[in-house]
């Protein structure tokens, strides 16, 4: 199944990259078509893969974390509040290294807003958490729509910010998010039997010896930091790691050993399908965001997680 | 094996109060916790664990329990709390085997963690289950799953808050016998008294926050039981007769 996997995540990749308002043909591929395979769809698809890991590999610390298999980047509101600081930083002109880290600021700030809402007692309501999301993504919009008509010059436009896309991609950020990726990818994996322990209650995971609020908080950073980043280039793509942790679980089982790095490889898959799909759906050559598809699917698993574990959110 | 001290020990929460002045249990008891609902039971037990901030001191083999890492505090004392729910799917043997968390060495289990874990099961008659995902069993057999989780720790004290809720009377008996044959100490509310008469040596009963007595077997009365739960009590040596008053 391991190896499956892997073969069709490689297998999508190249596809990815041969289709699009023009269909390549590796084996009878014109230098322009060349030019445009590795100067454009190559680094487009890598970074969509890369986007995806980064989004599915923080979905399946938050779910975990939050204990809310309805928690994500999007559902928490720490995608809004990223793309929020994003947008701030970059009207009021700071220098673009400084924008992933604005990002990072006001995405943990959304979030730990979410998270102190919806805790009581100790004890995190997944229903409570939801709501606070949903009020922190329409703040959040809010600001945005209303910097953008502020900041009009300086502002990419608002369907990138709100619906996400790979408008403008380069090796540099490619590096960049891989890096992320990569470094929070290996600080989670050196915790995973810890984040196993999460799984029980708070006082059984205590008394086994996990210093629960210590874990809690570097997952909070870390898995904001991917999502931050992320959004800082891509803006808000939403339940690809609400999704993909969910398909991991049910394949390979939900130890965090293996769920981590499923969880990023399965979102990788995803969003490089999904990006294939805004390229080519609409005929002309004309491109859809990217957040567009992956919302139609997210809404549709959303609703279906509601419908089969609507008694366990709603009692917490 | 490790000795427990309570010194001049202060909670409040609203208007609850808890406080007990002094308490020490030696290693191997068996300490039975009575009273009535909202006593205190559960949250002296957290206490004791150092989930909850609170005044005075707790001391563990002469060592603060402040002063004692969270990690360690786990090959210290084990936890089974009143309810325990998993937000995700693990098999019943997985769940068994996080009891090893305390022991494992970097970030995996070893073979001797996972014999142990067999052995765990085995014991408390969960082998035909081991394969089985923890959320889709019944409240009885997840109370034994939860319970094999926290004897795989192997910690010298155990803290069961109302081990046998759920439990059918065989596996109550069966669970009350291996506690009672067990060298560690075992620190338990119970809301049966006559089970804990007979499995328990010694009984710590709370009234409203307070200590009101800590007696052997020989002296827990019918008397002290009727002023601990507020009902008429007569009988005695496992037989008392509870009615309203």
């Amino acid at each position: 199944m391991k190896k499956l996997l892997l073969i069709i995540f490689l297998l999508t990749l190249i596809a990815a990259c041969l289709v699009g308002s023009t269909a390549i043909n590796p084996f009878a591929a014109s230098p322009v078509e060349r030019d445009i395979l590795f100067s454009l769809r190559l680094p487009r698809v890598l970074f969509s893969a890369v986007i995806g890991a980064m989004l599915g590999l923080s979905g399946s610390v938050y779910q975990l974390t939050l204990k809310n298999p309805l928690a994500d980047s999007f559902t928490t509101g720490a995608a809004s509040s990223s793309a929020l600081g994003a947008v701030l930083a970059i009207a009021f002109g700071l220098p673009v290294a400084l924008v992933p880290v604005a990002a990072l600021a006001t995405g943990l700030v959304g979030l730990l807003t979410v998270y102190r809402l919806s805790k009581t007692n100790g004890v995190i309501n997944p229903v409570t958490m939801i709501l606070a999301g949903v009020v922190m993504n329409i703040v959040a919009s809010s600001v945005i729509s209303f910097a953008k008509y502020f900041f009009e010059d300086s502002l990419s436009s608002i369907v990138f910010w709100l619906m996400g896309g790979f408008f403008v991609v380069d090796w540099g950020k490619l590096l960049l998010c891989a890096a992320v990726l990569l470094i929070a990818y290996l600080l989670f994996a050196a915790k995973a039997l810890q984040l196993n322990m999460l799984a029980l209650d708070e006082y059984s995971a205590q008394s086994l010896g996990v210093n629960v609020d210590r874990l809690r908080s570097l997952a909070f950073v870390v898995a904001t930091a991917l999502v931050a980043v992320a959004v800082s280039y891509t803006g808000i793509i939403g339940f690809v790691g609400l999704i993909v942790p969910h398909v991991a679980r049910s394949l390979f089982g939900s130890d965090m050993q293996q769920n981590l790095s499923y969880s990023a490889l399965l979102g990788a898959l995803l969003l490089v399908v999904a990006d294939a799909v805004s390229r080519t759906i609409i005929p002309g050559g004309a491109e859809l965001p990217v957040g567009i598809i992956t919302a139609l699917l997210g809404g549709i698993f959303f609703l279906y997680l509601l419908q089969t574990r609507r008694e366990r959110l709603w009692h917490g | 094996m490790a000795e427990l001290w309570v010194d001049k020990l202060s909670f409040a929460r609203g208007d609850f109060k808890l406080r007990i002045d002094q308490l020490q249990i030696r290693p191997g008891e068996k300490v039975a916790i009575l009273g009535e609902n909202g006593s205190g039971k559960s949250t002296l037990l957290q206490l004791l664990c150092g989930l909850l901030p609170c005044g005075g001191e707790i001391r563990y083999d002469n060592r603060p329990l402040a002063q004692i890492p969270v990690v360690q505090r786990a090959r210290l004392f084990s936890l089974l709390p009143q309810f325990s729910e998993l937000i995700f799917p693990f098999s019943v043997a997985e769940v068994v085997l996080f009891g090893r968390f305390p022991h494992a060495i970097g970030n995996s289990f070893s073979d001797a963690d996972r014999q142990l874990s067999e052995q765990q099961l085995q014991q408390l008659d969960l082998l035909p289950l081991r394969e089985r995902q923890f959320n889709e069993l019944s409240g009885g057999e997840k109370r034994r799953v939860m319970l094999a989780r926290v004897l795989n720790q192997q910690a010298p004290i155990i803290y069961l808050d109302e081990p046998n809720a759920s439990l059918d009377i065989r596996h109550t008996l069966e669970i009350f016998e291996l506690l009672g044959g067990r060298r560690e100490t075992v620190i338990a509310p119970v809301h049966d008294i006559n089970l804990a008469e007979q499995f328990f040596d010694r009984f710590l009963l709370l009234k409203q926050g307070r200590l009101l007595a800590d007696v052997s077997h020989a002296h827990l009365t019918p008397e002290l039981l009727t002023e601990t739960y507020d009902v008429q009590v007569t009988g005695g040596t496992a037989a008392f007769t509870f009615t309203r008053r």
